[in-house]
């Protein structure tokens, strides 16, 4: 790790004039520092300054307002997101979602902003390798080890999406709210999330100088229910090898909204419209079910050692829609 | 006390050697069955443990003196290289930079045991030293070592052990003439005559089983601190052997032995990986030496499982023959085990296979492959835990092809002597264990509908129970040495040259000598860990600690009772055999009153200290000493997403009498958890093409968590041994890991219904067994 310096940003809009005055890679927004911290320890990134976010005490609030939406602030924590009672009753796919991620005394660290910024955990990312997410010209892990890689393809890179919490924002439809210099805007997770390409080896599309303030949870239709399934290596503190969130409300026994979305399969959190389409309007019976994880794996390629994922994707698919609609615990 | 030097015979880690060694006066008869024990055979907490838990305890990485400079490794990043030149003038000028050491400076400083330069000319495995910075603080020397340029020249390289023996495969070390671990190897044993056996067969199978490369994780990285005052070497290291240490570190560096000290107190796991004081702790005294200030030289995590050891990776061929009604004719096994580059013996994979059920024609053939991978070394049961295993899952296998019941059919080729050996075993009481554990976990219902499919059969859940025998030795042997110190207020030291590695060491020595001092725990202190001040004791490993200290500490504390009752007695005019020690006070036993503490005696004395010394007796001779032990498993697949969970785990063993059922526990409990990770998740996982482990860090070298840890329900024997040593036990350190993975797997395989052909089942490898398209 390189030195650094260390300023305090105490809001928001501190933050964001602290970055813009920055050179270009001058300085890094820390809230967390549990993925940040790592990275420069590998010496994967050296930002001469690092901006400690958490003083903005404003970033950190969970709320629901009048319209029924949920208002995450950037700084909350996963435990904090964990153990609020009423986001757990009106959107468990929330907590079900950090609940098995990483370990305890993580998550009291571990910011919501941060888990939606976090890089890869593909080991030749994190280890000695230049290879073409750091700007290298070959992926090693595509004819390498690659038993935790995607089996979507969609970029010369084949790492995964390391965030639980992020699939399920996506299956809420979730909103981000991001400050710039030029003021706020607004987006939806989902094209918050992007593959890296040649110009932007990076999964998410956020500028060097703005800040992610808040996650907004839309209102959820009548009766919403959700359920998010991970699987692991192990039984706790590992990243998911495959998971799976689906939201899903029913209308007289009718699916009238549903959202799928797999985690460990591609670059990004993926969200299953074919999916989408074939079940609105039916009645979700196992049969279908089975119908529905099959079309989520449709366009599966996997490579080497990864090709488990696609069985494995298929039945958290299943069964997380099964789980969403009831019919299965 | 008169001296005798006698030969006597040592089993260690499954090679059995002769031994000289000095006996001096006699041990106390042994602790019978019949022993009246009050402190000995009771749980007590560790009497250490308070400064573990509080952060007192200071570790080797804990140690700071003044002036302590730190250094920092740079090693190499490929497989196999030849430095060539390396720049180390930007490193050396750089701020707080002491020294930097490279094969130009220090190429002639040799490990003691092997020769091999420290910094070598051709690196064999990736993780290997190319240079070593020693600054004031660690992130100068880290600092430091990015400015090091050197020039690699990229060797050829082999990965995979069977591909490193075939005759044209890339040379691992270019000066050996091939990658087998030595002329010895392949090493065949023969008894009987195989190809007779195989024939006789009614039924035979052919089974490959894989196991992977565990890495030892010890939470304390290999490391030490060393300081240089111009008289003594002190070192302290992490380290199973302080003694060991001393005798590398003193001839590493020209020194003789009495200018080197050697301190290990307490312990963050070492699991077989740290007799001696590691390259590490070499050059950490060879850089305090050289410089005259303390060096402290800690790995970090990625360099402890690149370079300091693993267990090595096998490929085990069964090839099974037996007769219908279940007699095994035939145990035919070829094993191969990739040593890494610089291994330097094999590890012994075929032992179970010659010894632990009866078989008059049995052929195994040792094959070590170098590869260029960090160096193999010992890790609790080396060889036997992979071997007991295979082994275990090819005799299901066996029983299956049979349509016998897997316990029924151990029972059935139940070996009551060592065929090897051609000797009795001093006792074994596996049948009895078998019958124990099987009625604990239920052996009779596991095939029961409503047992393996817990949803029902259109469930997800299947669940199933296997089981895998034992057996390991541990009873010991000389030479092992003990002072015990009466002071003038009643309390005792006792000095040894052992160390507590976490085992409890401590606490069970201060058991032992309480007994038989007749005082309280608490008023004895046993000093271990420590050169200087200590007596001989060897490398703890082995699990055979308890029992070659243990019976030195026994003999010192009984002739230290001697001494004090003769002292009592005279001072008392009452014979000696008339007096009786308890709980640090002195009874006459005709009325049973008090006579007073022993204190009150031995301060009539004007500062006099008892001092008696014990050593450990020779082992019993003509036979075999074993624990011998039975686990079964439960465990529960989903076979939707291949995860395995292990529910339950039942273990018995015999390892004679049980000084603390608290410390024994503990061993139990940690080596079935140590065999878990090896059974479900560990392995060190290598791109065969860039030559590189790609995992060698805890997150993706993946360890068991609290969460993974099964029901663990341990049944007792606790009987001594009589022939084992003085106090009757055996060791429990590797016991409890050897049949863990075996008993895993033939329990998945079990609910499957379907063989498992490797470690360890992770999803992906259980979703391939029952699933085609999981497999490219
Ligand atoms: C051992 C381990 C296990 C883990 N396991 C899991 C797991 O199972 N599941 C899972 O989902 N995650 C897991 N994680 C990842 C963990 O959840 C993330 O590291 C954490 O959420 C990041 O949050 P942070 O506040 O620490 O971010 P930081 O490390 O502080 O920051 C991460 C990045 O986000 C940027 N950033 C942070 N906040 C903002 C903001 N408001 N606006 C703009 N940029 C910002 C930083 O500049 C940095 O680039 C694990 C991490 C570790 C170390
Ligand atoms: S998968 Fe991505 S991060 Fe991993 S080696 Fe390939 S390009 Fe690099």
């Amino acid at each position: 790790m390189k030195a650094f310096d260390h300023v305090t940003a105490a809001s928001t809009r501190e933050a964001v004039e602290l970055l813009s005055s920055a050179a270009p890679d001058g300085a890094r927004l820390i809230a967390g520092g549990t993925d940040l911290l790592t990275l420069m320890k590998a010496d994967l990134i050296a930002p001469p300054r690092l901006i400690d976010l958490k003083p903005a005490s404003e970033l950190r609030y969970l709320r629901f307002d009048d319209a029924g939406a949920l208002h995450i602030g950037a700084l909350t924590t996963l435990a904090d997101l964990e153990r609020h009672p009423e986001v757990a009753q009106r959107l468990p796919v929330l907590p079900q979602s950090v609940r098995d991620a990483a370990t305890p005394q993580l998550r009291a660290l571990a910011t919501v902003g941060g888990n939606l910024l976090q890089r890869p955990r593909c080991w030749y990312y994190r280890g000695d390798a230049l290879c073409w997410l750091k700007g290298g010209s070959a992926c090693f892990a595509r004819d390498g080890q690659n038993k935790y890689h995607a089996i979507l393809d969609h970029s010369p890179c084949v790492a995964v999406h390391p965030s639980d919490l992020a699939p399920a924002l996506l299956a809420l439809d979730a909103e981000l709210v991001i400050h710039g210099p030029g003021g706020a805007r607004v987006l939806p997770v989902e094209s918050f999330f992007a593959a890296p390409t040649d110009q932007e080896r990076v999964e998410y599309r956020l500028a060097a100088d703005e800040v992610l303030a808040e996650i907004t949870v839309p209102r959820q239709p009548e009766g919403a229910r959700g359920a998010y399934l991970k699987v692991m290596d192990r039984q706790a503190w590992a990243f998911a090898l495959v998971s799976a969130a689906a939201q899903v409300a029913l209308r007289d026994g009718r699916i009238e909204h549903v959202r799928l979305v797999l985690g460990g399969v591609a670059n990004v959190p993926q969200r299953i419209r074919a999916v989408e389409d074939l079940l609105t309007g039916q009645e979700l019976t196992p049969k279908l079910a089975e119908q529905a994880a099959e079309r989520a794996v449709a366009g599966a390629k996997p490579l080497a050692h990864n090709a488990y994922k696609v069985p494995l994707a298929r039945e958290l698919a299943r069964r997380a829609l099964l789980a969403a609609t009831g019919l299965m615990v | 006390m008169p001296i005798r030097i006698i030969t006597t015979h040592l089993e260690f880690e499954g090679q059995v050697s002769e031994q000289r060694v000095v006996i001096e006066g006699d041990e106390p008869p042994v602790w019978g069955p019949d022993a009246a024990l009050s402190i000995v055979g009771t749980p007590q907490p560790r009497v250490d443990g308070r400064e573990r838990v509080s952060g007192v305890a200071e570790y080797t990485y804990d140690v700071r003196l003044p002036g302590m400079l730190i250094a920092v490794g740079l090693r190499s990043p490929h497989p196999h290289a030849r430095v060539t030149r390396i720049d180390a003038t930007r490193a050396e000028v750089a701020p707080g930079v002491r020294a930097v050491y490279t094969r130009f400076n220090a190429g002639d400083f040799l490990h003691p045991d092997n020769e091999r330069p420290f910094f070598g000319e051709e690196l064999p495995y990736a993780g290997d030293l190319v240079a070593l910075v020693v600054a004031e603080s660690r992130a100068q020397a880290s600092d430091a070592c990015a400015l090091i340029a050197v020039d690699y020249e990229p060797l050829p390289f082999v990965i995979d052990p069977e591909a490193a023996l075939q005759p044209d495969a890339p040379h691992v070390i270019l000066t050996r003439e091939n990658n087998g671990l030595s002329d010895e190897y392949p090493k065949t044993y023969e008894r009987g005559d195989i190809t007779r056996g195989l024939a006789e067969a009614d039924v035979t199978v052919e089974v490959r089983f894989e196991t992977p490369a565990a890495l030892h994780n010890s939470l304390e990285t290999h490391g030490a601190t060393a300081q240089w005052d111009g008289r003594t070497l002190t070192i302290w290291t992490s380290t199973q052997d302080v003694y060991g240490s001393r005798r590398q570190v003193a001839s590493a560096l020209g020194l003789m032995h009495n200018q080197v000290r050697a301190i290990k107190q307490y312990m963050g796991g070492g699991f077989g990986s740290k007799f001696g004081t590691h390259s590490s702790g070499m050059l950490a005294a060879y850089a305090a030496y050289k410089l005259g200030r303390p060096v402290q030289y800690m790995l970090s995590r990625e360099e402890e499982n690149l370079c300091t050891g693993h267990r090595s990776p096998t490929i085990q061929t069964y090839h099974l023959g037996a007769k219908r009604d279940g007699t095994i004719t035939a145990i035919d096994l070829h094993a191969i085990a990739n040593v890494g580059a610089t291994g330097g013996w094999f590890p012994p994979v075929s032992m179970v296979a010659k010894e632990m059920y009866q078989c008059p024609n049995v052929r195994t053939v040792d094959e070590g492959a170098r590869t260029n991978l960090g160096p193999f070394a010992a890790f609790r049961a080396p060889g036997v835990v992979e071997g007991t295993a295979g082994f275990e899952v090819a005799l299901d296998r066996l029983a299956a092809a049979l349509n016998m019941d897997p316990l029924e059919f151990r029972r059935k080729n139940y070996a009551p002597e060592h065929q090897a050996m051609e000797r009795p075993y001093a006792r074994k009481l596996l049948l009895e264990a078998y019958d124990l554990a099987a009625e604990r976990i239920g052996w009779a219902t596991r095939d029961a509908e409503e047992r393996r499919y817990p949803l029902g059969r259109d469930g997800h859940l299947r669940r199933g129970v296997g089981m895998a025998s034992q057996m390991w030795g541990g009873d010991g042997g000389p030479p092992a040495q003990a002072i015990a110190k009466l002071l003038p207020d009643g309390t005792a030291v006792i000095l040894t040259g052992t160390q507590d590695i976490g085992t409890g060491t401590r606490t069970v020595l201060a058991q032992i000598a309480a007994e038989e001092l007749g005082l309280p725990l608490e008023h004895v202190r046993v000093e271990l860990g420590d050169t200087e001040f200590g007596v001989f004791s060897p490398g703890s490993g082995g699990s055979m600690t308890l029992s070659s200290v243990g019976p030195a500490v026994r003999m010192a504390a009984v002739e230290a009772r001697k001494e004090l009752l003769e002292v009592i007695s005279q001072l008392a005019e009452a014979p000696t055999d008339a007096i009786e020690l308890r709980q640090g006070a002195v009874f006459s036993r005709e009325t049973g009153k008090e006579m007073g503490t022993i204190a009150s005696f031995l301060d009539q004395l004007d500062g006099h200290e008892i001092t008696a010394k014990g050593m450990r007796g020779p082992n019993a001779e003509g036979m075999t000493v074993r624990t011998f032990g039975v686990q079964f498993a439960e465990v529960e697949v989903d076979v939707g997403t291949g995860e395995v969970r292990v529910l339950r785990v039942v273990a018995c063993h015999d390892c004679g009498r049980i000084v603390n059922p608290l410390t024994f526990s503990s061993q139990i409990e940690g080596g079935i958890i140590q065999g878990l990770g090896f059974a479900l998740m560990e392995q060190r996982i290598v791109d065969d093409r860039l030559g590189i482990p790609v995992n060698a860090n805890l997150e993706n070298y993946k360890v068991p968590t609290i969460r993974d840890v099964p029901e663990i329900e341990i049944i007792p024997l606790d009987r001594p041994n009589i022939h084992a040593n003085t106090l009757g036990t055996l060791g429990a350190g590797e016991p409890p890991i050897i049949p863990t993975p075996g008993a895993i797997a033939n329990a998945v395989a079990h609910a499957l219904g379907r063989p498992v052909d490797a470690l360890p089942l992770t999803p992906d490898r259980v979703l391939k067994l029952l699933n085609q398209e999981a497999t490219v």
